[in-house]
Formats: structure tokens, C-alpha cells, sequence
């Protein structure tokens, strides 16, 4: 223990982590980008990207000009996914208003709507979507139809419907759309930033040809690549820490599992993240070109983890891609731990993957450092 | 204006030269744009779910076949002795359907029956497709129970406009296009102008008789060549990968992608001349335009639905303009009458970075 100690902080280990924090500290540029971006993203992210359907655009044609047709227009207006925006005379002015796209659901009530609901006959109403954005149109959808049912019971007296479904929303009452959003971005957050700024050290080395004054010192090449990565792992795990504060104190998100294993699954990501930048940095021969390069990488990285849109959205031939992305399985422990409070039974497998990617990159990554030094 | 076409063709030769830049030019914005517009998508077909049957009647079978033969939904064999609850902790279903006792005989009594949904909302989107589709095959059963008292007297009939077969990808596809054409130009234009500043070469333009407007446009030009090359595969991406064709007049699309392209080269050569470090500015423009035009241009999500402390900032974002001309091109086919708003909006923006761009040349120049 003694002489672990020793090594660690006595030695050559402890000069070498030294100059790099050190170097990390004046580097202003570098500092900033530790940590206000993570912190502004994971705003942006938590607050922008938010899927609700909700205010959509309706117009209505009301040839009936009944009370029942206005009945109906007050029901499908009561809930917020709905604003009224305009009344139309015929279906053609509702038509260009919708493919002009000052609306985005436009509804013809028939002239005969009141009188053949008087004599008890099915009437039917047109509902026009624009169908554009796929998710809206499936949401707007269903809240139309539920709208119609309603009234539908309620115009057949006392009768509910035969058969009935009561949704209950379970981890998620309240449907914050946030708290997926940021549970999402974090990992991507500590991948993308540990990438970037590991890369930036390491091309530093290259770019000044300091790499050969490292070589010439006694330190062999273990104590190099250690230094070189402990005191970036400090480093962002601070900014983990900022981002898990975010999460709790702005979004609320709720720490129903153990915190210690969000940590865990952090500190494997914020390894991965380092490896990631290590490796690109050894293609590279310029920052210029670490930059460059990681436009090939990270954005198909980010986009394809289910982090903003769920996993099985996905087309099937790339839902199995994600078994080998860090930031997916990262969205998944950060979810299940933190909003439905699963515990290790459940997350092992995800953990497990994590644990061996980031062995992967950091292994391959020292690997290619050291080739480089020799 | 010979001065400016051999400005832009020093540059476009200078690109030709370097294979990172151009890969990155040609081939990753094809390919993120071809990539993403059809993986990515809220709408979830395929979601597991749990039946758990305590009736266990052939009417309660019949109501759990009406969710099985749902493209919908997948239904997932409850194991033995496990509860649904468990099964949806775990995360190894979206949703479980419980059918209570008595169900069957509640029914045949004409008595109003109750079914359980318990829907795992850490994803709130998801969630409502669920309820909502849950409840659509619901409804349809109860129909189909055939009691007399119970037809519907209102029938909805629904038209879906612009994209018939709701198809995620013909909205996102023409997304990814303003993405990739946002991202990569600018970053290209910000490169050329900082790596004159870093490598000094700036100096042998300043003591040239090139005037600060011939340089710049120069640039910009050798830049929105670039862009109107990339838009032209983005379009043949359009029109073979997504299915997506013209729809009505494609004069303001053309008259848009022109100005949005000046628009981000000269967004660019502003960035680019403002940090004279390469790597500086790959950084200032990745985060400006790719997390401004993609968080605020209702790429994937609603602009409507941004809080209002932050949604007059995608007024400012060209992206959020150049997304309405393209979907509207591709998919609602409005023209002119929908769209000359956010055209004149581009052009307005692209000018004010020009301009911003040359004064800041202009400032250098007297310094140097």
C-alpha cells in the first residue's frame, strides 16, 4: 500500500499528471470548453427539444351551424392540443389554408350533421391532417377520434362503451418530456466532450513535437498514457457532476436509484470518451484535422443511440448497431436508474457492455499511442 | 469581378487538394443525410407489450388478438409467476394490458367493463402513441361486440395530407438535408478563411490590389459552389433514398438553397476571420450553427413547443427558415404564396453576415 502510494504521488506518475493539469489549466480555450458547454447543451437539449404535440393550428368548415356542430368544435378546442385559428366557407379556402401551411388540422362538419343526429343516423365528419410529421399526425390522430368518442357516449345517454381502457402512466406521470431528453443527451454529452478535449491534449503533444521530449524522460510508456488520462478523468468527472446537478435542480429528474451506479456507468463513459479522442488523435496530424475527423464519428454516434429518439423507431437492420454504442447503453442505465429506480439486477447487462467498451477503447487507443512513440 | 472567380478558384483548388476537406465536402453529408433521415423517427411501430389475461375466456382472447394482429404493437409472453410490473421495470416491455376477472361476463351483462393500461412514460412521446393506439383497438373491439346501442353517431373520416402513408422518413429526410447543408459548408467556409489567418497568408492578400468585397466574395462563392453541389446529391437523395419528388413549383426551393448556401459562407468566412486558429474555428462553427440549427429549427422537434425565453432565437437561425422551403418543396407544395416570407428571411440573414464579415476584413486590413 505504502509503496503504491510511493509510485503514485512521489514518483514520476505524479510530475507527469502534474504538467498535464497544468497545461489543461492554461489552456483557457480548453477550460472553457469543459464546462460551459455541457452545461448549456444540457439546458438547450432539456428545454428545445421537447415532442409534445400541442397548440396545433385547427380550422373548421361548419356547414351545420348548429348547436350540436358547435358542441363538437368546443370538444375537439377543450384540450390544448388543439387552438382554433380560423373559420373557413367552403373546404377550398380550408384546403389552401392548409397546404399554405397556416394550419395543421382542418375539420368539415356536413350541413346534415345536426339533422342526422336527430334522427339518430351515423354523421360523418371529414378531418383533414397534414400528415407531414408523421408523429404529430399519429398523436393529433388519436386525440380527434378520442374527442368523437366522448361525444359519441354522451349522445347515447347513460351507456359508456362496452369495453373501456384505463391508461395509468407509470415512472413518468406527469409526462415530462425533459426527463427523457436529458437522460438522453448526458451521455452523449461525456462522450463528445471527452473525445474532444482528450483529442485536443493529445494533438497538442504532436503539433509541437513534444512528443519526443516525453519519450526521452525516464517515465515509461504505462506512466505516459496514466498521466496523460488520470488528470482528464478528474477533470470530467467534474463536469459529470455539474450535469447531474443540472438534471436534478433544473429538470427535476428523479434519483430513484442509486446514484453510485450512475456514477459508475459515468466514469465508464467518460473513459470510453477519452479512448475515443485518444485513438482519433493518432490519425490526425493537426488539431485542425482531429476536428475534421471527428465530424465522420460523432454525429452518427450521437444520432444513433437513442438518446433523443427512441431505439425502436429505428429501422431493424440498425437497432443491433447500438449494441456497440457506449452512449446507448449509458441512456438506458441513466433511465432506468434515475427515473424508474432499477438496480443492479436489471442494468448488469448494460454495465457489463459499457465496462468492456471502454476497456476496448482505452486499451486500443494506448495501443496506437505506443506505437506512436516508438 | 475576375479577381473574384480566380479568388474562387485558388480555393476550390486548395479543396481539391486536401482529401479529409473533401470527404468532407462530397461524401459525409450525403451519407449523414442518407443515414439519418431514415433511421431516425419519434413514431414507434413494433413496441413490446405484456397481456396479462385473468379472465382467460374466448371473449378476453379474442380482445388480446385484436393487440396481436396490431403492427403496433408486439405482444411478449407474460412468463409464469412474474408480474407485469416487473416485466416493465426492467424495461423488457413498453406497456402491459391487464383484462380483469369477469370480464367476459361483465360484457355479455351489458355491463360497462374496464381495462388496465399501465404504460411506461420514461419516454413521453412514446407513451401517448401507445395510449392512443391502445385506445383506437379498444374501440374498434367494443364495436365490434355489435350492441345496438352503441354505434357511433359521429364517424370521423380522416385525410391525411402531404404524407399519406405517415411516413417518418419523407418529414425528416428533407431535416437532415438543412443539417448536413448547414453544417459542412460553413465549416469548410470557416477552415479557408482562418487557415489564411493562421498560415499568415492573409498578409499577402492584404498587400495585394484585392479589395475586401472581391476577396470575400471570392471565397464565398468557391464556398456556395461547394454547397449547391452538395445540395444537388442531397436532392438526388431525395428523390431515389425517400421517395420524395417536387411537388408544385420549385422555384423558391432553388431560390432559397442559393441564398441559404451564401447564407452559411459567409456565416462562415465571418467565424473564420474572427479566429485566426483552424481548430478554434472548427470548434466556434460545429457548436454555433450545428446546435443552433439543429435545436432551434424544429429539425425533429416543434419550434412551438420551445419555451417562449428561448424560441425568439430561432427567429435569428436561417435554418429555421431554409426547413420550411425544403418541406414545403418536398411535401405541402405551396410556392411562392407559402413560402416567400422565410426566402426573404434567408437572404435578410445572409446579408447581415456579409456584411458583418467584411467589416471585420476591413478592420484587419487597416491593422495589418
Amino acid at each position: 500500500m505504502n509503496r503504491l502510494l510511493r509510485a503514485l504521488f512521489g514518483g514520476r506518475f505524479w510530475t507527469l499528471a502534474l504538467k498535464e493539469l497544468r497545461q489543461i489549466r492554461r489552456d483557457r480555450r480548453l477550460m472553457i470548453s469543459l464546462v460551459v458547454p455541457p452545461t448549456l447543451q444540457v439546458l438547450l437539449f432539456g428545454f428545445a427539444l421537447d415532442s409534445d404535440v400541442k397548440n396545433l393550428r385547427l380550422g373548421v368548415v361548419d356547414l351545420s351551424r348548429t348547436r350540436e356542430s358547435r358542441e363538437l368544435v368546443s370538444v375537439l378546442t377543450e384540450n390544448p392540443t388543439f387552438q382554433l385559428t380560423g373559420s373557413y366557407a367552403t373546404t377550398d379556402v380550408l384546403g389552401d389554408e392548409l397546404s399554405t401551411g397556416r394550419l395543421d388540422i382542418g375539420v368539415v362538419v356536413p350541413y346534415d350533421f345536426a339533422r342526422l343526429r336527430s334522427r339518430g343516423r351515423p354523421a360523418t365528419v371529414q378531418v383533414l391532417l397534414n400528415a407531414a410529421n408523421a408523429n404529430t399526425a399519429q398523436i393529433a390522430q388519436g386525440y380527434v377520434e378520442g374527442a368523437v368518442a366522448f361525444l359519441n357516449r354522451d349522445a347515447s345517454g347513460v351507456h359508456a362503451p362496452p369495453v373501456e381502457l384505463r391508461p395509468a402512466y407509470l415512472f413518468n406521470p406527469g409526462l415530462v418530456n425533459a426527463w427523457f431528453i436529458v437522460t438522453g443527451v448526458f451521455g452523449t454529452l461525456i462522450i463528445l466532450n471527452g473525445s474532444l478535449v482528450s483529442a485536443a491534449t493529445m494533438i497538442r503533444e504532436k503539433e509541437r513535437g513534444t512528443v519526443e521530449q516525453l519519450l526521452m524522460t525516464p517515465a515509461n510508456t504505462l506512466e505516459v498514457v496514466t498521466a496523460k488520462v488520470v488528470p482528464l478523468f478528474v477533470l470530467l468527472m467534474t463536469m459529470v457532476a455539474v450535469v447531474l446537478v443540472v438534471a436534478r435542480v433544473v429538470f427535476h429528474v428523479p434519483f430513484r436509484g442509486s446514484p453510485a451506479l450512475v456514477v459508475a456507468a459515468c466514469a465508464c463513459c467518460v473513459l470510453t470518451g477519452i479512448g475515443l479522442g485518444t485513438f482519433v488523435s493518432t490519425f490526425a496530424r493537426s488539431a485542425s484535422q482531429t476536428q475534421l475527423i471527428s465530424f465522420f464519428i460523432n454525429p452518427p454516434l450521437a444520432m444513433l443511440s437513442g438518446g433523443l429518439t427512441p431505439i425502436e423507431a429505428m429501422p431493424k437492420w440498425v437497432q443491433p448497431l447500438t449494441v456497440v454504442n457506449p452512449i446507448a447503453h449509458f441512456a438506458t442505465i441513466a433511465r432506468s436508474v434515475l427515473v424508474k429506480g432499477a438496480g443492479l439486477d436489471v442494468i448488469y447487462p448494460n454495465l457489463l457492455a459499457l465496462i468492456a467498451l471502454a476497456a476496448l477503447f482505452v486499451g486500443v487507443s494506448a495501443w496506437r499511442f505506443r506505437r506512436q512513440l516508438s | 469581378m475576375r479577381r473574384i472567380f480566380a479568388q474562387a478558384r485558388k480555393e476550390l483548388t486548395q479543396l481539391v487538394r486536401d482529401r479529409l476537406a473533401l470527404g468532407l465536402a462530397l461524401v459525409l453529408p450525403v451519407a449523414l443525410t442518407a443515414l439519418m433521415g431514415t433511421t431516425i423517427s419519434l413514431t414507434v411501430t413494433d413496441i413490446p407489450i405484456v397481456i396479462q389475461d385473468l379472465d382467460q375466456t374466448p371473449l378476453s382472447r379474442q380482445y388480446a388478438d385484436a393487440f396481436r394482429s396490431s403492427l403496433t404493437f408486439r405482444v411478449v409472453a407474460l412468463p409464469p409467476a412474474t408480474s407485469p410490473e416487473k416485466l416493465l421495470a426492467a424495461g423488457r416491455v413498453r406497456a402491459a394490458l391487464i383484462v380483469p376477472e369477469h370480464f367476459m361476463r361483465e360484457v355479455r351483462r351489458a355491463r360497462p367493463t374496464q381495462t388496465q393500461l399501465l404504460v411506461d412514460a420514461t419516454d413521453s412521446n412514446t407513451a401517448k402513441l401507445v395510449r392512443g393506439n391502445a385506445a383506437q383497438i379498444t374501440r374498434a373491439f367494443a364495436l365490434g361486440l355489435g350492441q345496438p346501442d352503441t354505434t357511433p353517431l359521429i364517424r370521423t373520416a380522416t385525410r391525411l395530407w402531404f404524407n399519406p402513408g405517415r411516413e417518418p422518413r419523407k418529414f425528416y429526410g428533407p431535416g437532415f438535408l438543412v443539417l448536413g447543408l448547414s453544417i459542412f459548408p460553413t465549416v469548410l467556409a470557416a477552415l479557408a478563411m482562418s487557415r489564411e489567418g493562421e498560415q499568415k497568408t492573409i498578409l499577402q492578400v492584404y498587400v495585394s490590389s484585392i479589395s475586401a468585397h472581391e476577396f470575400l466574395l471570392g471565397k464565398i462563392l468557391a464556398g456556395m459552389a461547394i454547397g449547391l453541389t452538395q445540395c444537388l446529391l442531397a436532392v438526388g437523395l431525395m428523390y431515389t433514398l425517400f421517395g420524395l419528388h417536387f411537388v408544385g413549383d420549385p422555384t423558391p426551393f432553388v431560390a432559397g438553397s442559393v441564398l441559404f448556401v451564401f447564407c452559411m459562407a459567409a456565416f462562415g468566412s465571418l467565424v473564420g476571420g474572427a479566429i485566426p486558429n483552424q481548430a478554434a474555428a472548427v470548434q466556434a462553427v460545429a457548436l454555433g450553427g450545428f446546435l443552433l440549427s439543429f435545436l432551434l429549427s424544429g429539425l425533429i422537434f416543434p419550434v412551438e413547443n420551445i419555451p417562449d425565453a428561448l424560441r425568439w432565437i430561432s427567429n435569428l437561425v436561417q435554418a429555421r427558415y431554409y426547413v420550411v422551403v425544403v418541406r414545403d418543396a418536398f411535401l405541402q407544395g405551396g410556392g411562392w404564396p407559402a413560402v416567400w416570407w422565410a426566402v426573404l428571411a434567408i437572404g435578410a440573414i445572409g446579408s447581415v453576415f456579409y456584411v458583418l464579415a467584411w467589416r471585420s476584413m476591413r478592420r484587419m486590413q487597416v491593422k495589418a
